[in-house]
């Protein structure tokens, strides 16, 4: 079976375009930061968060009012399970006094429907602070891992547009985190450490796809005048475009699955690694290859390869 | 590449990866069928008589199996924190007023961050132009001296907090529990399977320092009730009031009864043990002593429960260091659990001395600084034999038994972070987990086999095996599979085919250009190896980072996507090109064969 076969789509016409497009998403993704912010979870903030599974449906509005009149601070949501809510509240050590005051209240006033805690997660101020300061020292580290790595197998120019692509691919995901947060109530879209390895999976996977254009590029280019450029770019975009599709589309399938079977736990995550492969594939396409293209034009000197993947 | 040598290496390469995984799995598969068949006999001295006779293997096979996470198996995951700024201010000599606030205003900052403590201090200190000498140790040593003394103080506080730990935990009885220390201040403790948490966590919590301390004289109480009550009148001590204005404040809280003792109502505790940690409140007392509460409240005539007030000596007379043995039993009327303890024989000749010194008068028994029972000295006690009775149940009394067994701990710990998950939940999860990998690896092997026929095929061969080299490794090192972890192998199911796919486009261009499918197998991985070993690296990098970084939870995502992706560089290269080579070498390829 052959879903892409000797496409000849000229890429490079339509970079303008896409490089609007990308800065415009970016740009409303930055506009939401700025003004929105982020959606940060316990992990981050610190805090207690207590699932509470009900046996039976009961209304989101009677829970409310019991644990308010039982003095319980904090927001209680539905959660992305049948029949449970999340309680968020104040970080407290003493979780003991915090599920007393939660069950008790609930017996008494709400006896036909037995309940059940079925998590407890209680994340105390100086935690949430090592573990903000774990999730940059991560992301700055892995950044500068696959700069160096990229920058090793590849010339300059390749290796910088392909962490342009990776930055341009978490960026929007994270605009996105930004902008829905907080939107869907089967997805709440929290900041949380599972985002952070989200985000790390993506700046891994971004540069495969971009891996495989360039290499290709890489291939054909030598020894060509730069007048051929253009032509040398498309077509090896063309040529590569069935596997940059169908690499990414098999992640995608497994990374779909998660995000349906896989529970509330993984959903946002799922998602954050969804929309980046997305936009990954996207960026290798219209923004790592033509960023290149541009700078090889502007520099107007020829490309000196390393690396040659000839055997 | 494809010499005859080499071709041997790779199918006996192959076959011991598989061998190994396969063993490696074994047990976890024993395992899984002995809970089968366990589930399946009906009588229970049926299962009773399998197990006693199947003992040794069911033993062995659940030791080696593959360990389930906490969030899979339901338990708790929590992080304590050995309080230094305590542990420090013990350790200091002349304390005055000035230390106790700069080591309130380091206790604050070292709350919300997790910078190191003895920097903290030092910092706070340097502000203030204060040496640390001043304080601590001897005046001749250099600050940084003193920091390294601290930081050894620490150090050894933090081991010692593991070992009472542990030994609690080890009592209470938990499965395979872990306790591990993480920088120089926090003790990780990883519970699996712990059914009831509240008592756990009660247990985890408490310092355990039992002090014997003498009660000062009633007419003492007195005195000095009379004399917070006044100074509260004036309006000097701003603290606990109950709302109404009063000549007497404090005796709307507490009431005197004639014989000298004073008690409180069980509503007002909160509001009386606020007002005695007040300073201006601490500073009325009589030198050297202490007001305490009783630990457990006690049902008045009027049916109100009640806590007694206590004034006792601040120094102790003895220390729960001398404990050798404590036991839970219930008291001469059998009703009453009380806990009996006994002594060294350096604590029994002091406890002698004292009780023979002091008859006729009251020695409260304080742990924690919660008074559990203060009985008269009836008459020297030679044996080194004490009591705790105040005790409300027998599960109370054995959790004392526990915490006095282990010994006390050199400094507060506080649970700084916790995650519970119930084994309801749990099983929801494993659930959850399972489908995704059912669904996600059935998603692939048919996209495979539908895009690439019998290539397909040979991926989702390889798939199988990466699959199984994931789950075999995370057995053999002993490490668990968590939700987190589950998600990872369905991820790197999709990765794992990437590779597969690059190659056979590759192989298809070449056989479009017209080359055998021989040469164009040998084309396809030979020119498909770069960008393969490129998103590999990177991918692995990610993971690897994450994993250092990555705190609990997040590290069994990484861990699953680094040997999966470190195995699908195995699984998906070598083990699928020996599969054509195979089915080449009998003329069963053709160009057809890669869809």
């Amino acid at each position: 079976m052959r879903i892409f076969n000797s496409t000849s789509i000229n890429f490079l016409r339509y970079r303008k375009i896409a490089y609007g497009v990308s800065l415009a998403i970016l740009l409303a993704g930055f506009v939401s930061l700025a003004v929105k912010g982020l959606n940060y979870g316990i992990d981050f903030r610190g805090g207690s968060e207590v699932v509470i599974r009900f046996e039976k449906d009961v209304p989101v509005g009677e829970v409310r009012s019991v644990l308010r009149d039982a003095g319980v601070s904090g927001t209680l949501k539905q959660y992305g399970l049948d029949r449970s809510f999340l309680l968020s509240t104040v970080f407290s050590g003493e979780t003991n006094d915090l599920k007393l005051l939660i069950t008790s209240a609930l017996n008494a006033r709400m006896k036909d429907a037995p309940h059940e805690i079925v998590r407890i997660d209680a994340v105390g101020p100086s935690i949430a602070s090592d573990l903000k300061w774990s999730a940059v020292k991560a992301m700055v580290a892995a950044l500068l891992a696959i700069l160096l790595y990229v920058g090793i197998r590849f010339e300059l120019k390749f290796a910088a547009a392909g962490v342009v692509a990776i930055f341009h691919d978490v960026l929007i995901v994270l605009g996105l985190f930004s902008l829905l947060g907080g939107v869907f109530d089967v997805m709440p879209l929290e900041m949380d450490q599972s985002i952070i390895a989200a985000f790390l999976t993506i700046a891994g996977y971004s540069i495969t796809d971009t891996v495989v254009v360039y290499d290709r590029i890489r291939e054909r280019i030598r020894n060509q005048k730069p007048s051929e450029y253009e032509r040398i770019f498309n077509e090896s975009m063309n040529q590569t475009l069935s596997r940059t599709i169908i690499t990414s589309g098999t992640t995608l399938l497994t990374v779909f699955v998660l995000f349906l079977f896989a529970g509330p736990a993984i959903r946002g995550f799922a998602f954050a690694v969804f929309a980046g492969i997305l936009i990954g594939t996207y960026s290798s396409i219209f923004v790592a290859a033509p960023l290149v293209f541009d700078w090889l034009r502007l520099s107007k000197t020829p490309v000196r390869l390393r690396g040659s993947s000839k055997s | 590449m494809s010499s005859m040598k080499n071709k041997r290496f790779n199918l006996l390469l192959i076959a011991v990866v598989t061998l190994v995984a396969l063993w490696s799995l074994w047990p976890t598969w024993r395992d899984y069928s002995f809970s089968r068949q366990l589930s399946s006999l009906s009588s229970q001295q049926d299962s009773l008589n399998y197990t006693l006779s199947h003992r040794n293997e069911i033993e062995d096979a659940r030791q080696k199996s593959l360990k389930l996470g906490l969030d899979l198996k339901g338990g708790m995951h929590l992080v304590m924190e050995v309080d230094q700024v305590d542990l420090f201010s013990e350790k200091a000599w002349n304390r005055d007023a000035r230390f106790d606030s700069l080591m309130a205003a380091v206790a604050q900052e070292a709350r919300t961050s997790d910078a190191d403590v003895v920097d903290l201090l030092t910092a706070a200190f340097k502000k203030d132009n204060i040496r640390l000498s001043r304080y601590f140790y001897d005046i001749r040593n250099t600050d940084s001296e003193i920091q390294g003394k601290l930081r050894n103080e620490a150090g050894d506080a933090l081991v010692r907090a593991r070992e009472i730990i542990r030994n609690r935990i080890d009592q209470y009885g938990v499965a395979e529990p872990m306790i591990t220390t993480q920088g120089n201040r926090k003790i990780i403790i990883e519970l699996p399977g712990v059914s009831d948490e509240n008592r756990m966590r009660n247990l985890l919590k408490g310092t355990a320092k039992l002090e014997f301390r003498l009660l000062r004289e009633p007419d003492a109480l007195i005195r000095t009730l009379d004399r917070i009550n006044s100074a509260m009148a004036a309006g000097t001590i701003a603290a606990a009031s109950t709302g109404k204005q009063s000549i007497s404040p404090l005796y709307d809280l507490v009431s005197v009864s004639p014989g000298g003792s004073a008690v409180i109502d069980a509503r007002n505790r909160d509001l009386v043990s606020a007002l005695l940690r007040d300073a201006a409140v601490r500073d009325l007392l009589p030198p050297d002593s202490e007001m305490l509460i009783s630990a457990r409240p006690e049902t008045g005539n009027d049916a109100l429960s009640y806590h007694d007030l206590y004034l006792v000596k601040k120094t102790p007379e003895l220390t729960g260091g001398v404990i050798t043995e404590a036991k839970a039993t219930f008291g001469s009327q059998g009703v009453q659990p009380e806990v009996l303890m006994s002594m060294n024989s350096e604590g029994t000749s002091k406890w002698a001395r004292i009780t023979g010194a002091n008859i006729g008068k009251r020695v409260a028994i304080v742990l924690d600084g919660a008074v559990y029972s203060a009985p008269v000295v009836q008459s020297k006690i030679p044996n080194g034999n004490s009591v705790i009775n105040g005790i409300q149940s027998l599960e109370e009394a054995k959790d004392l038994e526990i915490v006095l067994k282990a010994g006390a701990l050199p400094a507060p710990v506080r649970i700084i972070e916790e995650r519970t998950v119930g084994p309801s939940l749990g099983a929801d999860y494993i659930r959850a987990g399972f489908q995704s990998m059912i669904w996600g690896f059935s998603a692939v092997v048919i996209f495979m086999i539908i895009y690439y026929r019998t290539a397909g095929l040979a991926a989702d061969t390889a798939l199988v095996l990466n699959v199984l080299i994931v789950l075999s490794v995370l057995a053999g090192f002993n490490a668990s599979l968590s939700l987190p972890g589950i998600a990872g192998i369905v991820l790197t199911m999709g990765m794992a085919v990437d590779a597969n796919v690059l190659i056979y486009e590759r192989i298809r261009e070449e056989i479009a250009d017209g080359r055998t499918v021989t040469a164009a197998v040998t084309q396809g991985y030979d020119r498909a190896f770069s960008s393969i070993l490129d998103s590999h690296v990177t991918t692995l990098a990610a993971a690897f980072l994450l994993y250092t970084y990555g705190i609990g939870p997040i590290q069994g995502f990484a861990v699953t996507l680094m040997i999966g992706t470190a195995a699908s560089l195995f699984t998906s290269i070598v083990v699928t090109r020996e599969i054509f080579q195979f089915l080449l070498s009998r003329n069963k390829m053709t160009a057809k064969s890669f869809g």
